[in-house]
């Protein structure tokens, strides 16, 4: 039993992406806006496991986090389906400082393509009422958003990806 | 030189009670000059123990909010009465649900609360939601436990509002910040800064009446239409505790 939970650790955290999702604790936030939890997840997949399987993995979580948003009319899918396939293709580097910061850099450079995907879904909607304020806030919470993302990434993906590859040794 | 010591002695400006005489005639000048304002504020501290204000202003507040009750009550009272009359939608206070604020996006895209009350507890889709201060939004989708709210201020949030003073109905519709846009479809629409903006009482989506917020600014820049900026009562971002009016 105890064998199982360690062999399925990746998939069994990926289980609590949505919950923190939910949770969206504020102290985190900044500007009212949170990281983009999923990429911390979905880097260290992606990175172990290859394009396809981020690939898969990126539409998965972006079924899930939509079915968690109320906004009907628009999708993360997209942007996730698309970092989970790029993040496959990244490979491991030795150093590990340099490692940090690489998953800081790709997780602000993934969290900005899924921000600005998800905005322009917004305003291609609104493509009659588009208005200044619109754009500003638009980019403020891209913006925000990749500055935490980048942020934290290195804390979480390194933990992440020590534990996937613990979890694959065994 | 004797006789000249006794008279060096004798001077007026060697005796202490003189300089404390000069003292009080300047005290007494100040005072003048002053109009009295020392005396004043030294009575302001001494009397403060004395004044009639505190208990009294306890026993007139508590009247007052005694006359209030009886008047919102009556005002209750008549409002649902002319609501029987006029065929209009109720509001019952027997159908709030309380419930907690168990996940909040206030900020990023996404602007909705989640509730832990759900359709086990009676909650339906398309309830009101309101906290202290006023409307929230409505419950977009609900699990067994949980309710899902879609907040005034989300981007596909539109409601029939009504704004008072002038008597008009209006369309807010959420922008994805923190003031939702008011829409009133009539250019001549006296409205003004601080202008208190309810829900309507034709609405059939919401129960009448409910505060929702002022008029925060007014863009005239539009021709055939005025929006204004409304400043929410109720601050989703920091409730707690909401109502859900069944």
């Amino acid at each position: 039993m105890n064998k199982f939970f360690t062999k399925k650790l990746s998939l069994l955290s990926f289980i609590f992406i949505p919950i923190i999702f939910l949770w969206n604790p504020n102290w985190l936030g900044f500007l009212g806006v949170q990281p983009y939890w999923p990429l911390f997840w979905l880097l260290p997949w992606s990175i172990i496991n290859g394009s396809i399987n981020g690939l898969i993995f990126g539409l998965f979580l972006g079924l899930i986090l939509d079915s968690l948003t109320l906004d009907s009319n628009f999708t993360q899918i997209p942007g996730l389906i698309f970092c989970g396939f790029l993040f496959g293709r990244i490979k491991l580097n030795k150093d590990i400082l340099v490692g940090h910061f690489r998953y800081g850099l790709i997780c602000s450079f993934g969290s900005f393509l899924c921000g600005t995907l998800y905005f322009l879904q917004i305003l291609f909607r609104n493509f009659s009422d588009i208005n200044s304020l619109m754009f500003i806030l638009g980019v403020k919470n891209i913006l925000a958003e990749v500055f935490l993302t980048g942020f934290f990434a290195p804390f979480f993906c390194s933990q992440l990806l020590r534990m996937f590859k613990f979890s694959r040794r065994q | 030189m004797l006789v000249i010591r006794r008279i060096s002695t004798s001077r007026w400006w060697h005796k202490k009670k003189n300089w404390i005489l000069f003292a009080i005639f300047l005290f007494l000048v100040f005072v003048r000059i002053t109009k009295g304002s020392f005396y004043k504020d030294f009575y302001y501290f001494i009397s403060k123990p004395f004044w009639p204000g505190q208990f009294q202003k306890e026993i007139i507040l508590e009247s007052i909010e005694q006359e209030y009750s009886i008047k919102l009550s009556l005002l209750k009272k008549d409002n649902i009465r002319l609501r029987r009359i006029l065929s209009l939608q109720e509001l019952s206070n027997n159908d709030h649900i309380s419930a907690a604020v168990i996940s909040r996006k206030t900020g990023s895209w996404w602007r909705q609360i989640i509730l832990n009350k759900g359709s086990k507890n009676g909650v339906e889709i398309g309830s009101t939601v309101i906290g202290p201060g006023g409307l929230l939004g409505r419950v977009n989708n609900t699990s067994l436990f949980t309710s899902s709210v879609t907040l005034l201020t989300s981007p596909g949030s539109k409601l029939g509002v009504w704004v008072d003073r002038i008597q008009i109905n209006g369309l807010l519709v959420g922008l994805g910040d923190d003031y939702p846009s008011l829409i009133l479809y009539s250019k001549d629409a006296d409205i003004k800064v601080g202008d208190f903006v309810s829900s309507s009482p034709a609405s059939t989506l919401l129960p009448p009446n409910i505060p929702i917020g002022m008029v925060h600014s007014i863009d005239e820049t539009l021709k055939s239409k005025k929006t204004a900026k409304i400043l929410l009562l109720a601050k989703p971002h920091v409730i707690d505790w909401v109502q859900i009016l069944k």
